[in-house]
């Protein structure tokens, strides 16, 4: 197992070291370009989004009643990481006018699209525990749960 | 009142940010990097004008597999390396070890790689995400450095693989509630997520970010594909890239005093669009697969490549120089292989789906051939040249 792992190391920092090779032929512009995006993409992540998240758990955690926590927080795994890769689409950063074909769906719909679903799908999931939690909690009802 | 201090690795209490999670969500987002490295060889490959594994010309549709999931993978990467960076966070404010210095170079080294790790994946999402949508915010060359970056990537994650297995095997053999592999600060289980919850969330959010963009390539799902870079419609019932307008090419493409030159060493042909017409005419069946991961089918009709290389005695094992008639671009010269311009089902296409060519898919002529990527099937074709 450690040599097996010693092996895949090797291999690793191997790679690694090739890729950075390949980078340092680039011009000194260019790797000046590379390494401000290498390091923004860490820093917005560490520092922006990260913090940012855990602000809305602690504030969700507070405000939000207990069965409503679970749920929601999976719809902002959903919603929050799809509205993210949409980025580009929804800015339509790229779209040119000479070419019709490219970037031509109507994304702010299809983005409201997938968020309405994803929020009916929330509600129904926090109804049917609700109501689960309930049955649970009442005496007499026979529910396995209250046995 | 508390002092304001920077966060330490016990603040972070959630159950959720476990190995239990990080292992799971971390070996799909390595069988999708993997992926990932692996087409993108292939299409990294399949540019070179001397690849170092010769690209077949079949599967035709070859490529359109390898690209398609190269771009799907990518974006199922992204929910993937989201929740995956938030499961291990606190491990960002771990305090490094007291004691021998042996130790702390260790410790220092670790992070080093999982920092180059960490860059080198964001990059390699950010910049594949905003390129599929044809979106450059950057000066340096997306191709080079997508690749160089690449390797950097995978030599990164095979090293933290190497250093974590004993980790990962422990958390994936055991229950994913199991709490034999978490920190001591972490709190105890409540109603809220689950962490079989957040893996489904997860899963659930790689299915939305898949179906949501891959009609981009496969057909079935471009009705609810609504955030997918193209809809699949475009002149002729095929999208284009590139259009004649971009390429500056408009005048010279009308040009009623056009000819293709076909050259062979000392010898040469010259022909109008009527004269290609007027030779034996082929149809074929084969996709546009671009390297921004969108594809689409096209039946193509115009002259085999093998018999304009004929007309000029040209043998049939040799590359092909094409030259389009765009003034500029990279791909202006491209080499058709040997083996691709041999190929019978390689065309000089004239006409898409019983038309014309439409002007942005390349008239008066362009290349077509099976199993290439979009950018090396060069339009607006002027010359092809026998390299000897």
């Amino acid at each position: 197992m450690n040599r097996v792992r010693a092996l895949l190391a090797l291999a690793g920092v191997a790679a690694a070291a090739y890729g950075g090779l390949l980078l340092a032929d680039d011009s000194w512009g260019d790797l000046v370009g590379v390494a401000s995006w290498l390091v923004s993409g860490v820093v917005l992540h560490d520092l922006v989004l990260a913090p940012v998240v855990v602000v809305v758990l602690v504030v969700g955690a507070r405000r939000l009643p207990e069965t409503w926590r679970g749920p929601t927080a999976g719809a902002l795994v959903v919603l929050g990481s799809v509205t993210l890769l949409a980025i580009p689409v929804l800015g339509r950063f790229g779209a040119r006018p000479d070419n019709p074909t490219l970037l031509d769906r109507p994304y702010v719909a299809g983005w409201a699209l997938i968020a309405v679903v994803t929020v009916l799908v929330t509600v129904a999931t926090i109804v049917v525990r609700t109501r689960r939690l309930r049955r649970a909690a009442a005496p007499g009802t026979g529910s396995p749960a209250s046995r | 009142m508390n002092r304001l201090r920077p966060p330490q690795e016990s603040d972070f209490t959630s159950r959720l940010r476990s190995a239990a999670v990080t292992a799971r969500v971390g070996l799909w987002l390595g069988v999708c990097f993997g992926i990932c490295f692996v087409t993108g060889l292939v299409s990294h490959w399949s540019q070179l004008a001397l690849p170092p594994v010769p690209v077949p010309t079949s599967p035709s549709w070859g490529y359109r597999v390898t690209q398609g999931l190269h771009v799907i993978t990518g974006t199922a990467a992204i929910p993937l390396l989201l929740v995956k960076l938030w499961s291990v966070y606190p491990k960002l404010f771990e305090r490094p070890p007291r004691g021998s210095s042996r130790r702390l170079l260790v410790h220092g080294a670790e992070r080093l790689s999982i920092g180059v790790l960490v860059a080198a994946a964001i990059f390699q999402l950010a910049t594949g995400l905003a390129n599929a949508s044809q979106w450059y915010p950057w000066d340096f060359s997306f191709r080079s450095t997508h690749y160089a970056v690449a390797w950097v990537a995978i030599g990164a994650l095979v090293l933290h693989v190497a250093v974590k297995l004993p980790v990962i095997r422990r958390a994936l053999l055991a229950d994913v509630e199991d709490e034999a592999l978490d920190r001591p600060s972490l709190a105890p289980a409540s109603h809220g997520l689950s962490r079989r919850g957040l893996l489904r969330a997860t899963w659930a959010a790689v299915g939305v970010a898949v179906v949501a963009t891959a009609g981009n390539t496969v057909t079935w799902l471009r009705d609810v594909s609504v955030l997918a870079v193209r809809s699949g419609e475009g002149p002729q019932g095929v999208p284009i890239n590139k259009s004649a307008v971009a390429a500056r090419v408009t005048d010279l493409a009308r040009d009623p005093a056009y000819r293709l030159t076909v050259a062979y060493g000392v010898r040469s042909v010259e022909l109008t669009r009527d004269e290609l017409l007027a030779l034996e005419q082929a149809a074929e069946e084969l996709p546009i697969a671009c390297v921004e991961g969108w594809s689409a089918s096209g039946t193509w009709t115009g002259v085999r490549v093998r018999d304009l290389l004929a007309l000029v005695g040209a043998p049939t094992d040799s590359d092909v120089e094409v030259t389009s008639l765009q003034p500029s671009g990279p791909f202006r010269v491209t080499t058709l292989p040997a083996n691709f311009a041999a190929d019978d089902r390689t065309l000089l296409a004239l006409g898409l789906a019983g038309e014309p060519l439409d002007i942005d898919h390349g008239y008066p002529c362009r290349i077509i051939a099976p199993n290439r990527p979009g950018v090396l099937q060069t339009k607006w074709v002027q010359r092809l040249e026998v390299l000897t």
